[in-house]
């Protein structure tokens, strides 16, 4: 199980890496979204506000509406945000769930993808 | 550590989720095609007159069963991923894949098939030379592959107002052309008197009409509440019913059926018969509205798909290639060429009874394979859904059957002459299903093993910090993660998932 500290870590990178890129800033330009997490396994739940592409933070805690609610346990989560796994591989296999529509969870893994190509 | 506790938040509504009007629009929108017009004359072609009913009816008592398998496996696994992911827990990733792809194959089939009804249609409305029908057939296509490209998508609002007012304005005119054109209907049991009725190929044929409603369970993940997709899928099959009824009655009380089967429009034939040219406007219309749903749904459905397959590693990953509206563009691209050939194909074979007879065997099949998948999963998970079917192994067993056997009806059908067998349905079934599973057993491995080459050349170390406190043990350092993943047996595995 990972504790706060390392989500937090993981998501300050993560942060790091998608604001920091051009290409995935243009795609995402039109994406304004509020993405709720939740960890299965710790119970431990935080938030991500998305600005026309950019993670503008990621506080504790569930914050305002949700487009997207994704639940996986905390290391899938820090894996996830390290960028050291797929997760459609997760997703497909039923490992990661996802609340919210099709073009959102496909946006959400579209990141990962343009981040990290080779994951 | 914030928040931590042994329960987990509740549920929490989604800022734009999916009620039960828009999810029963989604699952009527995806069944009720262009197609679906041409698979009533094929119900006709077995059961003459108002028999259609019977096998219509009879089909929708057999899609209750349907539903509540669909419902009990979604409420399982609420996720888009949906058949795939039935399957693999069912049966192993490999077949779960080899099915899906074939199954993936019914979408283009229905993009062809309505990109080629849609042209003929407008082509014969405008008096047009038939080669004209290929132009608007790839007209059609293309604006949908534009569209499609550049992320434009219906609202869901939209889709459902479309929905409605294509089943709508159907029912109507059919209700028209029933009791107030051609006699006014006085003697409806003489609609029975129109020849022999042939049970197992017509309820087959009208199982076509419901065909994949199911689809709705792609968008579970955005509805408000489980029993919302449970509603969709046991009332969008009344709607269809309702609708597929009507017009089946309306083409037997006015269109003889000579000239029903051979047409690529006898929904036209009927506007034309009931209301003259009003009549035929009103009916090209609607035809026009059904492609909004069916290349809007089609077209996302099966990219997105194709998408997720790449990045899975079952397909090859420029697949996965996104363009900067984020939208797969090489899967979009490959389904419109694929449609636009095998529209070309129907095009100038004039086989697209064919394609009908395709479609319905393998829905058929599909409903097989969903049954057979509830029975295995009623056995391996026991943790609670939503929804339960009652009588759940009795009642799957009798689809597994059932379905098998509607399957060879459909399979062996004759499209042009309901009083002989065929070959031809179950042949192109075949060789679908023929590629798809090499594609898994050749291709799949190949592409894997590729991968994780990659991966391996490029050694790019684990980027998350390793934690000598962490549960799991210290994280490997300067592993090659993606090849790791990659080359897991889990992942191109035998065994079910999970």
């Amino acid at each position: 199980m990972a504790d706060w500290d390392e989500l937090n870590e993981a998501l300050a990178d993560y942060t790091i890496s998608c604001n920091g890129n051009e290409r995935l800033r243009k795609m995402q330009r039109d994406w304004s979204r509020t993405l709720h997490f939740i960890c299965s396994d710790t119970g431990t739940s935080f938030s991500m506000m998305v600005d026309r592409g950019e993670i503008l933070s990621t506080p504790v805690g569930h914050v305002g509406t949700p487009d997207i609610v994704v639940t996986t346990d905390s290391e899938t989560f820090c894996d996830m945000f390290w960028g050291d796994l797929n997760p459609v591989q997760k997703y497909l296999r039923g490992e990661i769930t996802v609340k919210g529509s099709q073009e959102d969870v496909m946006r959400l893994d579209a990141i990962s993808y343009v981040i990290w190509p080779d994951s | 550590m914030p928040e931590a506790g042994p329960a987990l938040p509740t549920a929490m509504a989604l800022r734009r989720s999916v009620g039960t009007a828009t999810a029963t629009a989604t699952s009527a929108g995806l069944a009720f095609a262009a197609i679906d017009y041409l698979g009533v004359v094929s119900v006709l072609a077995y059961a003459p007159g108002a028999t259609a009913v019977v096998g219509i009816f009879i089909g929708g008592l057999i899609v209750v069963l349907v539903s509540g398998i669909f419902s009990e496996l979604n409420g399982l696994y609420p996720t888009a991923a949906g058949i795939r992911l039935y399957l693999g827990r069912a049966v192993g990733n490999r077949t779960a894949l080899a099915v899906t792809f074939t199954y993936m194959t019914t979408v283009i089939l229905v993009i062809a098939a309505d990109a080629f009804l849609i042209g003929a249609a407008v082509r014969h409305v405008l008096g047009e030379p038939p080669v004209l029908a290929y132009l608007w057939i790839a007209v059609l296509l293309g604006l949908a592959t534009t569209a499609n490209l550049f992320g434009i998508r219906l609202a869901g609002g939209v889709q459902t107002v479309v929905t409605y007012t294509v089943l709508a304005g159907t029912a109507v005119l059919a209700v028209v052309a029933v009791f107030h054109v051609g006699g006014a209907f006085h003697h409806p049991l003489d609609l029975f008197g129109k020849g022999g009725f042939s049970g197992i190929q017509a309820v087959a044929f009208a199982l076509f009409l419901y065909a994949a409603f199911e689809w709705v369970t792609t968008t579970a993940e955005e509805a408000r509440t489980p029993p919302v997709i449970t509603r969709a899928l046991f009332v969008a099959p009344v709607l269809i019913w309702i609708v597929s009824s009507l017009f089946a009655l309306s083409l037997a009380h006015l269109v003889p059926f000579a000239r029903l089967h051979g047409s690529a429009y006898p929904q036209l034939l009927l506007g034309q018969a009931a209301l003259g040219t009003v009549g035929e406007l009103w009916m090209l219309a609607l035809t026009v509205l059904t492609a909004l749903n069916t290349f809007n749904g089609g077209f996302l459905v099966a990219s997105r798909f194709i998408y997720a397959a790449a990045r899975e590693g079952n397909l090859p990953r420029q697949f996965a290639r996104l363009n900067l509206h984020a939208v797969p563009w090489l899967a979009v691209a490959s389904l419109a060429g694929a449609s636009a050939v095998v529209a070309a194909v129907v095009f100038a074979t004039g086989e697209w009874l064919l394609l009908v007879a395709v479609g319905a065997a393998i829905e058929a099949g599909i409903y097989a394979v969903a049954s057979f998948c509830l029975v295995v999963l009623r056995r391996r998970e026991t943790r609670e859904r939503p929804f339960r079917l009652i009588a759940a192994k009795p009642l799957a067993v009798f689809g597994i059957a059932a379905f098998s056997v509607l399957f060879l009806a459909t399979g062996f059908s004759d499209p042009r002459n309901a009083h002989r067998f065929s070959v031809a349905p179950i042949s192109v079934i075949a060789v679908l299903a023929a590629i798809s599973t090499a594609y898994v057993l050749l291709v799949v491995p190949k592409l894997r093993a590729a991968a994780a080459a990659r991966a391996a050349v490029a050694a790019r170390p684990r980027r998350r910090p390793s934690r000598p406190s962490a549960a799991a043990g210290p994280a490997p350092v300067a592993v090659p993660d993606a090849a790791a993943q990659l080359s897991t047996p889990e992942v191109g595995m035998d065994e079910p998932i999970g």
